[in-house]
């Protein structure tokens, strides 16, 4: 420390930096020997100097540069943190990982229920239009058979007049291998429920009436019955009768005979 | 006189820099920016002055503060305050990279890549003034040295030239152009410690 004197002068050059390098050299040398007054006198020196700083006009950097800046060091912050030693706590993204599980395992399951339901009504749908197809095939086949019945040649008719003067006549078309075909128009259409029965009568002497199939006009009056198998054969048969009987028909006529036609 | 005009009521300062600099070292994010915003622009006029560039300028502030992300505890806070020893690092920084661009100075090239110091037990007035205050009478103080004093001495702060090549720019002799520097930042540091 005695020969501090010799570096007075140097403590506001070595702290602007401005000492030659001999002189700064032979400074430092001094400041290792870890000489305190000049130490401090060195540090007080800086401080001075560090206050021109603020004779450089002001001015502010970019948003950029912030920008930038910033970004490098979130960057470096989460990085820090990941590599920290493992914690106990399960991660965020784990959590995220299960409650994504989770949400698809329900969504799989709403998905499968929705995929069984659909499945099931798409069944009923097929179903439903088979059952339409098979009765529209069998109404394919009636029509056909009517047709078929009314067109043959070999077909018999059977004119059925109406007791009923009012009432009009209707017709039957009897082939003996495919059953018989009843016709009308303008039909009225029997009170509630009724229907109107087709009977026929056997030519045995007191033979009773033999119940067919039962039939209502539609809305126009036209009346269409096709009756395959008829409970008679032709040649037994006398002649075709209908009566207005209640829902399901009869055994034996309960009214009157409404029509009446027999068998040439 | 015109110290007293500089005077001042105490800055009180929310988060001290001490305390944002300890939670630097946390690596808070929340920290590093709050400091970013106070003195950026201090550090960014100083490295601005420099380079002359704003470009390069940007880069320096930018890597400055990327050393005080990374070299947090490198600042003691025990042996003075923090706005100086960040200015040094920034002033070094800008020395530097001048002195790569100009290869002016071979001097400062045998220096090694070290951070500053730090800088002495902080005088009252930092704790009184802030930063535009401050500015005002640094420049206030400079006023009242001679055109020479000025001039040398900004040719060692913001140039980083030594005596020999001031003494040289100025075609001044070497001893006068020691006297001017010397007498003139103890000068400053009267002014300073006045107020």
């Amino acid at each position: 420390m005695t020969n501090c004197e010799q570096f007075r002068e140097m403590y506001e050059g070595y702290a602007l930096g401005a000492l030659d390098a001999a002189e700064r050299n032979a400074f430092e040398a001094h400041l290792a020997t870890g000489c305190p007054v000049c130490a401090k006198a060195v540090e007080e020196a800086r401080s001075v100097v560090s206050q021109l700083a603020y004779l450089a006009p002001e001015a502010a950097p970019s948003d950029m540069l912030k920008g930038r800046l910033m970004k490098t060091i979130r960057a470096e912050a989460a990085s820090a943190k990941g590599a920290a030693p493992a914690k106990t706590v399960v991660p965020i993204w784990l959590w995220a990982g299960v409650a994504a599980l989770l949400l698809l395992t329900a969504y799989s399951e709403w998905n499968s229920v929705q995929l069984r339901n659909e499945i099931r009504q798409t069944n009923e749908r097929t179903a439903a239009l088979l059952q339409q197809r098979h009765d529209l095939e069998a109404q394919l086949g009636l029509a056909k058979r009517e047709a078929a019945i009314m067109m043959d040649p070999t077909s018999v008719k059977v004119a059925l007049t109406a007791m009923n003067p009012q009432m009009p006549a209707l017709e039957a078309m009897w082939h003996s291998q495919m059953g018989i075909v009843l016709t009308g128009q303008r039909v009225p259409m029997p009170n509630g429920k009724r229907v109107l029965q087709l009977w026929l009568i056997p030519k045995a002497p007191g033979g009773k009436p033999m119940p067919s199939m039962t039939v209502r006009p539609d809305a126009d009056g036209t009346l269409m019955l096709l009756v395959a198998n008829p409970p008679e054969v032709m040649t037994e048969t006398k002649a075709l009768a209908i009566t207005e009987e209640p829902e399901g028909g009869s055994l034996q006529p309960t009214t009157a005979l409404a029509w009446v036609g027999g068998l040439s | 006189m015109f110290l007293a005009a500089l005077l001042s009521p105490a800055n009180p300062e929310a988060t001290p820099d001490a305390a944002l600099v300890r939670r630097l070292l946390q690596k808070d994010v929340s920290a590093f920016e709050q400091l970013y915003d106070r003195h950026s622009r201090a550090v960014y006029s100083l490295v601005l002055r420099i380079l002359k560039q704003g470009g390069t300028a940007e880069e320096v502030v930018q890597d400055v503060f990327l050393q005080l992300w990374r070299n947090a505890e490198r600042y003691d806070e025990s042996r003075g305050p923090f706005i100086p020893w960040l200015l040094t690092l920034a002033r070094n920084r800008a020395l530097d990279t001048l002195r790569l661009k100009s290869e002016r100075q071979r001097r400062r090239e045998e220096q090694t890549e070290q951070l500053p110091p730090v800088v002495a037990a902080p005088p009252e007035f930092e704790k009184q003034i802030d930063d535009k205050r401050r500015a005002e009478k640094v420049r206030t103080l400079m006023g009242f040295l001679s055109p020479q004093q000025r001039k040398a001495i900004e040719l060692a702060y913001f140039e980083g030239l030594s005596h020999s090549e001031i003494a040289e720019a100025l075609k001044e002799p070497l001893g006068t152009v020691k006297s001017w520097i010397r007498n003139g930042l103890l000068r400053l540091k009267e002014g300073l410690q006045a107020t």
